[in-house]
C-alpha cells in the first residue's frame, strides 16, 4: 500500500479520526430515527468526501451496521416491537442474499447494480409517500396475529397494536435482495425491506423498523466476514466510525421517541430519492 | 400471556443480553485501543486491542444465532431449529469464501 495513501492504517491521523467518528455519528444518528442501518449516508460520505474506495467504505460501513444493529435492538428487547420469528425467516433469505452478493460481485457490472437500486428506490420512495396515512393494524386487540404476526403496545395510541403477515414469498424475496445488495454497498439493506414489510406485508411502520434492526446485523456479518479475511477491513479505521454511531444511535433513539410515523415515512421517502440520484449519477461517470 | 409468547419473550431478553456485551465489549476495546493508537502508546498491544474489538464486533450477531438454536432446540422447535441453522450455515460459508 502507497505510504501516503490515507487508507494506510499507519497514517491514521486525529483529524481524519475525528472526521470518521462524526461521519458515524450523524449517520447513526439518521440511521436509527429512519430505521435504517446508517450506511446509506456513511458510505457516500467516505467514497465522495474523503476519497476511500468503495470497498473499504462498505467494509467499515457494514462494521458500523453490525453496530448499530446489536446496539439498537439490545435496547428495543423486551416490548414486542422486534419479530422475533419473522425477523429469523426473513434472515435466512437475508443471509442468502448476503453471501451471493460476494459472488454476484464478480459477474455483474457495478454501474448496472447501481441504476438497479436507484431505480428500485425511487420506486419504493413513491409507494411510501402513496400509503403515508394507511395503518397495517387489526383494532381489536383480541385478533389471532396468526403464526408470524404480533402485538405490541403503543404508546401514542394507548393501546395494543395487533398485525399479521400478508404476501410471505414477497417479504423473502425483499429480504433476499437487501441481503445482496447489503454485502455489496456496504448497507444494512433496511431501506429496501422496511417499505416492503410495511407497504404490502403488513407490518406496522415500527415493528418493520424493529425487526429489520435486528436482522441487518446478521445480514451485514456475513459481508464483514468476506471483506475482514481479505483484509479490506481495518481495525483502525473501522473503530472511530463505530464509535461515533454508537453515540449517534444513542441520541437518535431519543429523536426517534419523538417523531410521528408519518413525518418517518417523508423524510424516509426524501431519503431514498436522494440515495437513488447519487447512485444513478455515480453509474453515469 | 400463552406458552409460546413467553418463550418468546424470554428468548428475546436472552438475545438483548448477548448484543449488550458484545456492544459494550468491542466498544471499550475500540475507545482504548484508539486513544493508545493516536497516542502512539505502546502500539502493538492498541492494534491488538483493535483487533480484537473487531472480532468481538463481528461474533456477536452469529452468536445471538447460535443463542437462538439452542433456545429453539430446547423448545423442541423443530422448524426454527433448521431455520436458524441454516443462517449459520450461510455465516461459515461466508468464512470460508473470505479464506479461499
Amino acid at each position: 500500500m502507497n505510504p501516503l495513501n490515507p487508507l494506510n492504517p499507519l497514517n491514521l491521523t486525529a483529524p481524519l479520526a475525528l472526521i470518521i467518528f462524526g461521519a458515524g455519528a450523524v449517520a447513526g444518528a439518521l440511521g436509527v430515527v429512519l430505521g435504517l442501518g446508517g450506511g446509506i449516508f456513511l458510505v457516500p460520505f467516505l467514497t465522495l468526501a474523503l476519497g476511500f474506495p468503495l470497498k473499504s467504505a462498505a467494509a467499515i460501513s457494514l462494521s458500523t451496521v453490525i453496530a448499530t444493529s446489536s446496539a439498537v435492538t439490545a435496547r428495543r428487547t423486551g416490548n414486542q416491537m422486534i419479530n422475533l420469528r419473522f425477523g429469523m425467516v426473513l434472515e435466512v433469505a437475508t443471509t442468502a442474499g448476503s453471501l451471493l452478493g460476494g459472488i454476484t460481485a464478480q459477474f455483474v457490472a457495478e454501474t448496472t447494480l447501481q441504476r438497479l437500486f436507484g431505480a428500485v428506490a425511487i420506486a419504493v420512495a413513491f409507494v411510501m409517500l402513496g400509503r403515508i396515512n394507511r395503518r397495517n393494524v387489526i383494532a381489536d386487540p383480541a385478533a389471532d396475529p396468526g403464526r408470524l404476526g404480533g402485538r405490541f403496545y403503543e404508546e401514542e395510541s394507548g393501546g395494543t397494536v395487533t398485525y399479521r403477515i400478508k404476501r410471505l414469498p414477497l417479504a423473502l424475496f425483499a429480504s433476499f435482495i437487501a441481503g445482496n445488495v447489503s454485502s455489496l454497498l456496504g448497507i444494512g439493506g433496511g431501506i429496501i425491506k422496511v417499505p416492503v414489510l410495511n407497504a404490502w406485508c403488513g407490518m406496522p411502520l415500527r415493528a418493520a423498523a424493529a425487526t429489520s434492526a435486528l436482522m441487518i446485523g446478521v445480514t451485514a456479518t456475513g459481508g464483514a466476514i468476506i471483506y475482514y479475511g481479505r483484509g479490506d477491513l481495518s481495525p483502525l479505521l473501522a473503530a472511530p466510525a463505530v464509535l461515533g454511531v454508537q453515540l449517534g444511535s444513542w441520541a437518535g433513539l431519543r429523536l426517534a421517541q419523538d417523531a410521528s410515523v408519518k413525518w418517518l415515512k417523508i423524510l424516509m421517502a426524501a431519503l431514498l430519492v436522494v440515495v437513488a440520484a447519487l447512485m444513478l449519477v455515480r453509474s453515469l461517470r | 400471556m400463552n406458552h409460546e409468547a413467553a418463550r418468546t419473550a424470554r428468548l428475546e431478553v436472552r438475545i438483548g443480553e448477548v448484543l449488550r456485551f458484545g456492544t459494550v465489549a468491542s466498544s471499550t476495546l475500540f475507545a482504548v485501543g484508539l486513544v493508545m493508537a493516536l497516542a502512539g502508546y505502546r502500539s502493538e498491544f492498541a492494534r491488538l486491542l483493535l483487533e480484537t474489538g473487531l472480532i468481538i464486533l463481528i461474533a456477536t450477531p452469529a452468536a445471538r444465532v447460535v443463542i437462538s438454536v439452542i433456545e429453539y432446540i430446547r423448545e423442541r422447535d423443530w422448524v426454527f431449529v433448521v431455520l436458524t441453522l441454516v443462517v449459520l450455515l450461510a455465516l461459515a460459508a461466508s468464512v470460508v469464501a473470505a479464506y479461499l
